[in-house]
């Protein structure tokens, strides 16, 4: 091992958005203007499941807006599944595109491992959503 | 493992945290190696130094005998 980094998920990128609701069976993004509760916002909506209020994803700013009155219009887990499925939709294309194979294993803890091989070049799934 | 030994991994957490590792870097190239990555998923929020970084890269040992 030589260095780790934690980082703290930032949504910037349209087409790994739109991979991880695939992932999450949930609707494709779609942009536009949309109301939350008191305030309109703007950007790539996001309909979760069970929540009242779409999310907002403003991909200029890496944001996410919502309006779930602390959890009662809305579960926070289900956000939670929308940021992990993203970062890992986001690391693979990444991956992809330097060249490097990538394989996915989902862990005991509800956690998802990627394994990048640096300059492989192939794509593979373990016990994971391809 | 690659041809070269050089793997990064990437943990999502359920709550869509990440952390990236590398392994079979030998110095700071690790640092380039992981940087695509992090500056893709997000903004940093900590890092920490393995023995690996410290190390330095191995040059071969020539001797050369004088006639």
């Amino acid at each position: 091992m030589s260095h780790i980094v934690t980082i703290k998920t930032r949504l910037t990128d349209a087409a790994a958005l739109a991979a991880a609701c695939r992932r999450l069976r949930l609707a494709e993004p779609v942009s536009g203007t949309t109301q939350l509760y008191s305030a309109s916002a703007q950007g790539l909506i996001v309909q979760l499941p069970g929540w009242l209020y779409p999310v907002v994803v403003d991909t200029a700013k890496g944001e996410v807006q919502y309006d779930n009155f602390e959890g009662c219009w809305g579960s926070q887990s289900e956000l939670d599944s929308l940021l992990q499925a993203y970062a890992v939709e986001k690391a693979r294309i990444e991956a992809r595109r330097g060249g490097h194979s990538v394989s996915e294993q989902a862990l005991p803890d509800g956690s998802i491992k990627l394994t990048i091989q640096v300059g492989g070049g192939s794509v593979s799934a373990i016990g994971g959503a391809a | 493992m690659s041809a070269t030994g050089q793997v990064i991994e990437v943990t999502i957490d359920p709550k869509g945290q990440s952390t990236v590792q590398t392994r079979g870097f030998i110095g700071p190239s690790c640092r380039q190696a992981s940087w695509f990555l992090e500056q893709a998923l997000g903004e940093r929020t900590g890092e920490q130094l393995t023995p690996e970084f410290h190390q330095q890269e191995s040059t071969p040992q020539r001797l050369t005998q004088r006639p």
